[in-house]
């Protein structure tokens, strides 16, 4: 028997062999699973239920993450729009303000200066024959205007659009403050066209050349001409748009 | 009785040295089926002491009823009834009642009694 084993023995046998396969898996596997996992077999199912649920979960929140970024994208591109037009808002408004007088600017331009006229006054004499006239004062600035002047200033007061130069006894009036004189009128443009126009012939300062007033003009490469210190109120005007 | 001993062994030492990977969605339906072997050999054996035992009916009853077990289970599983549970009650029962009466034969065969009759029908 021991050399010539029956049937039923290598039946048994490999019957054997095969539970132990199986025993030897299954405890292989399930101490696997624990060692990997930590967690009992028996768990797997509902924690699967867990995972998927989390999955799906995450989907979710997935898509939600690229609608999200995409909106995102959207306001970038509109920012981006909207900062274009910022620049071109910023570049217009700077002009203006340019224009409006509310900036202090520099450049090269001319420097006015008109003094009352030294000549003694004699009896019977007007006295305006020796005094700077606010017509005298705004013919030139409105000659300077005229030849290309970009900002212009009389004693430090800026000439801005609603500027208007008014006589109140022996004072001029500009921008409702009181100037004394000398006046000095400064100009940012063009030097030789600023001078020329002024030089002309029957320009403003012939005319107070002519009654012996001092009056220089000179030709500055760099000039500065101060800031619109008032306000502006529109009480009747109203924009058209 | 020394070579079906010597299979054991040497399926046990086969399953260490082969690498296996049972998935782990089967891992419930091969541990029932491991059960289910388990039950039958120890049956075997408790035929075999008393002096019962039937090849055919061991063998087609360690391979009906592993093969069974899993299945069983995988139907539970798709019906949404954990049917495992009950073999696992089932084949466990069986499994300590096959024990408990192998130990009593083991200790009447020391003692020398004779063998009372009993009821047939072991798988």
């Amino acid at each position: 028997m021991r050399f010539r084993p029956s049937r039923l023995q290598l039946a048994l046998t490999a019957i054997l062999l095969v539970a132990g396969l199986l025993v030897t898996w299954q405890v292989r596997v399930e101490t696997s699973i624990r060692a990997k996992l930590r967690i009992p077999s028996q768990r797997l199912e509902e924690l699967a239920f867990v995972l998927q649920e989390q999955a799906r979960y995450r989907e979710r929140l997935e898509a939600e993450i690229a609608a999200l970024r995409e909106q995102v994208e959207r306001y970038e591109e509109a920012a981006t729009r909207d900062q274009g037009a910022q620049r071109e808002l910023r570049r217009r408004l700077e002009v203006l303000r340019l224009a409006a007088g509310v900036e202090a600017v520099r450049g090269p331009g001319v420097v006015v200066e008109l003094r009352y006229s030294p000549r003694p006054l004699e009896p019977g004499d007007d006295p305006n024959l020796v005094l700077v006239h606010y017509t005298d004062l705004q013919a030139v600035v409105a000659t300077l205007w005229a030849a290309g002047a970009e900002a212009v200033a009389v004693n430090g007061e800026r000439v801005v659009s609603t500027t208007g130069l008014s006589c109140v006894g022996t004072t001029i009036l500009c921008n409702a403050r009181r100037l004394a004189p000398p006046y000095v009128v400064v100009a940012i443009g063009d030097p030789d066209a600023l001078q020329a126009a002024l030089e002309a012939e029957g320009g403003p300062l012939a005319a107070l050349r002519a009654f012996q007033f001092p009056v220089r003009v000179v030709k500055v490469q760099e000039v500065r001409v101060p800031a619109y210190r008032g306000g502006f109120e529109f009480r009747y005007a109203r924009a058209e748009k | 009785m020394w070579l079906p001993l010597v299979g054991l062994v040497v399926g046990v030492v086969l399953g260490l040295l082969v690498g296996v990977e049972i998935p782990l969605g089967f891992v419930k339906y091969t541990a029932i089926a491991v059960l289910a072997a388990l039950d039958t050999v120890l049956g075997g054996l408790r035929a075999q002491l008393e002096g019962r035992f039937d090849l055919v009916v061991f063998t087609s009853g360690f391979v009906v009823n592993t093969c069974f077990a899993a299945l069983l289970t995988a139907i539970g599983d798709l019906l949404g009834v954990d049917v495992y549970l009950g073999a696992v009650i089932v084949f466990s029962m069986r499994i300590f009642n096959n024990v408990s009466f192998i130990r009593r034969d083991l200790l009447r065969g020391l003692a020398r009694e004779p063998e009372p009759v009993r009821p047939a029908g072991d798988s």
